[in-house]
């Protein structure tokens, strides 16, 4: 087992970097609150990029941990998760979950956690009998606390042959593809709540120099050090069909949303009066980091999961 | 990144297997607590066992033959111990002589004292390691047992107190950290001093701990006379050594902590349906969310391997000595729980359990105490990891 990056993967993550500096500033993530069209520069520049997804798993998980770091809005995720179960040119979304809000394969015309539904070219269905392309019926955007992501109702029919899709698989990677946003997205937090509590001064000293707040720290740098293995850990397993590769993206998916929350929690309370401000960019990332948590499974629902693995 | 291990690894895997089929006593396979203090003895089958590792070449692997190694790769010496953990297979019974004294001495030691390693690996010299004190505890660097020398080249007369000195009941010899300099600042004013345990005027008296067991003691030290030639590394900079010690100690032991934890909840599953609470949502959670935290932790330990082995420091073992200490202790609060009213029965008539998951609760308590506490590890993960002011 090797956890060492390869110059290409240490290329691939610097690249990501700094496009997503460049392209994904917070004003973008701010300006896409009210108008979702703002994004539409961001996917121009990360369209070519949905060719990770046929990859790896570890290089998919390598680019989208830059994105839940910018907080990236619009297509990107649904595209490339969309991407495993079929071909098509563009974005895409995937209408799986039910109405009670599981992503589980079932039959129902209705579907919820759509995510992006009424701004891609393509929404993608699993039915009992396979996957197919499917017109949308009716459309119902659904508010979320998270302002840098859309998710909708909507009612489906098949409009293609149903394919058979290995469901289980696709989730597998799904669950790991969110988790390695939501380490972004946590190691932004943590990194934001260093830095401020470095420059900080209260009682004359950063507040960083006192154990109450350096305690904290350390317990929300553990949590993402765990999130962050356990992540590309399962990332691995899946590339390499290995039989610990069920155990390990619940793991993964449990962890990084654990990690998230937890920062997003400490990192507030770290931050004080100013984190508590729209001003400031923390509420962005707390609203995602609860909305990721629940997307694709909350954590209680992947320990679940863990159980009958494990006690069955 | 990838999972899998190469061929060379694999057969190196292999290699050790069969070894062990071959050569591990029925007695190394009980899955003993790697954590716990020693005895007033080694029992004969954990010295031969030693002696058979360090002869074969499995004692540190990745020592030359002649410390008991096979010159393994570092990925090989992680496969070892992965290996010994799955198994439950300890190296040995005393861990100061092979961890600690050793890669010290061959590290700062001069030729004499380097000859010293081959037994204390091999497990034929038993140390101890005078750290701790009555008032130096976390605050390892106020230690105040003194060293005085007696003229440029004459003796050091050492008087002072250790404390937890695990396996000094049985040691030949004491890896004893002296202060030689009070004035100087208190990091800068310590020393190392070897001193043989039959000294005169060294009293070692037994230790009686929470769980009632008495496995380390302390260490009395009135006018004890010590050659000078017995001063590991430079006069006052025995806190270098201090560092050096605590890096061995917890070098490779990540593995073996992970490992414990992930037998305890292997261990939970199996309690949970004996006491017919496999079922119940609450017990389920609580073993679900321990498997997370164990899982991931493993993963993190093979990350910091990753940066370890290409020479790089890995503060992933503070992190792993934190989360293990503090994950083990409440696993086995729960296991307590688990049985419900029968917890805190230690009985052999009434149940299998005989009070083993609240013993261990009990000796879990030093987990977190011991080798810098969980406090200390957050204080040293705040600063030196994440960069924040002291």
């Amino acid at each position: 087992m090797d956890f060492t990056m390869t110059d290409e993967q240490v290329l691939l993550r610097d690249t990501a970097r700094a496009l997503l500096a460049k392209e994904c500033p917070s004003s973008l993530v701010r300006a896409h609150i009210d108008d979702p069209a703002a994004a539409e520069p961001l996917w121009k520049q990360l369209s070519e990029w949905v060719e990770l997804a046929g990859g790896p798993l570890v290089d998919l998980c390598l680019f989208l941990e830059e994105c839940g770091a910018v907080l990236a809005p619009g297509p990107f995720l649904p595209t490339v998760l969309a991407a495993r179960l079929m071909d098509f040119e563009g974005t895409a979304t995937v209408a799986m979950a039910g109405i009670d809000g599981h992503w589980s394969v079932n039959d129902e015309s209705t579907r919820a956690f759509v995510l992006e539904a009424d701004r891609v070219d393509h929404v993608v269905a699993v039915w009992s009998s396979g996957v197919t392309a499917a017109n949308v019926t009716a459309i119902r955007q659904v508010g979320s606390v998270d302002s840098t992501r859309r998710i909708f109702e909507v009612d489906v029919r098949p409009v293609s042959p149903h394919v058979a899709a290995n469901i289980d698989d696709w989730l597998e990677r799904a669950y790991v593809a969110v988790a390695a946003e939501l380490v972004g997205t946590a190691r932004w937090l943590l990194q934001a709540s260093i830095e401020y509590a470095k420059q900080r001064v209260q009682f004359d000293v950063p507040i960083g120099s006192f154990q109450a707040i350096q305690h904290k720290l350390a317990n929300m740098s553990l949590a993402v050090e765990r999130a962050v293995s356990a992540t590309y850990y399962a990332a691995m397993a899946i590339d390499a069909d290995d039989e610990d590769r069920h155990r390990a993206a619940h793991v993964a998916k449990a962890a990084a949303g654990r990690a998230a929350t937890l920062c997003a929690k400490d990192g507030i309370q770290i931050h004080g009066g100013i984190g508590y401000t729209w001003e400031h960019d923390l509420h962005l990332y707390i609203r995602r980091a609860y909305a990721s948590e629940a997307l694709l499974g909350t954590s209680g629902w992947h320990h679940d999961r863990l159980a009958d693995l494990l006690l069955r | 990144m990838k999972l899998e291990w190469s061929a060379e690894d694999e057969a190196f895997r292999a290699e050790l297997i069969a070894f062990l089929d071959e050569h591990a006593p029925a007695e190394a396979k009980v899955g003993r607590d790697f954590t716990e203090g020693g005895g007033f003895e080694i029992p004969k089958w954990a010295r031969e066992w030693q002696a058979t590792l360090f002869d074969h070449g499995w004692m540190i692997p990745g020592y030359p033959p002649e410390l008991g190694g096979r010159n393994a790769t570092p990925t090989q010496t992680l496969i070892y111990m992965e290996e010994l953990a799955r198994q439950r297979i300890p190296r040995s019974l005393h861990f100061p002589g092979y961890a600690i004294a050793a890669p010290s001495l061959l590290e700062f030691g001069d030729d004499e004292q380097k000859a010293l390693a081959p037994a204390s690996i091999r497990g034929d010299l038993v140390w101890c390691i005078g750290m701790s004190e009555p008032n130096a505890g976390s605050d390892l660097a106020s230690l105040t047992t003194r060293a005085v020398q007696d003229g440029a080249d004459g003796p050091f007369i050492v008087n002072g107190q250790k404390v937890w000195t695990s396996y000094s009941m049985i040691a030949e010899k004491c890896f004893c950290y002296v202060r030689t300099d009070p004035s100087a600042s208190k990091h800068t004013g310590i020393s190392v001093l070897i001193i043989d345990m039959d000294t005169p005027g060294i009293e070692v008296r037994p230790l009686r701990h929470l769980t009632g067991a008495e496995d380390f003691a302390e260490v009395f030290f009135t006018d004890v006379e010590v050659p000078a030639k017995h001063l590991v590394g430079g006069l006052n900079d025995g806190w270098r050594i201090t560092m050096g010690s605590l890096a061995h100690e917890r070098g490779g032991l990540w593995i073996q902590s992970v490992a414990m934890v992930q037998q305890t909840v292997d261990d939970l599953c199996s309690l949970a349906r004996r006491c017919g609470r496999a079922d119940d949502a609450g017990v389920r959670r609580r073993i679900a969310e321990a498997y997370e935290e164990v899982a991931s932790l493993r993963a993190l330990g093979y990350k910091g391997f990753a940066s370890f082995a290409q020479g790089s420091s890995a503060p992933e073992h503070s992190y792993l000595k934190l989360a293990t200490s503090e994950l083990g202790k409440s696993l086995y609060e729960l296991g307590m729980q688990i049985q419900g009213p029968y917890g805190a029965v230690a009985d052999p008539q009434r149940g299998a359990e005989n009070g083993r998951w609240a013993h261990s609760f009990f000796v879990s308590f030093a987990n977190t105490i011991a080798g810098g506490s969980s406090e200390i590890q957050r204080n040293i993960i705040a600063t030196r990891i994440l960069g924040l002011p002291r």
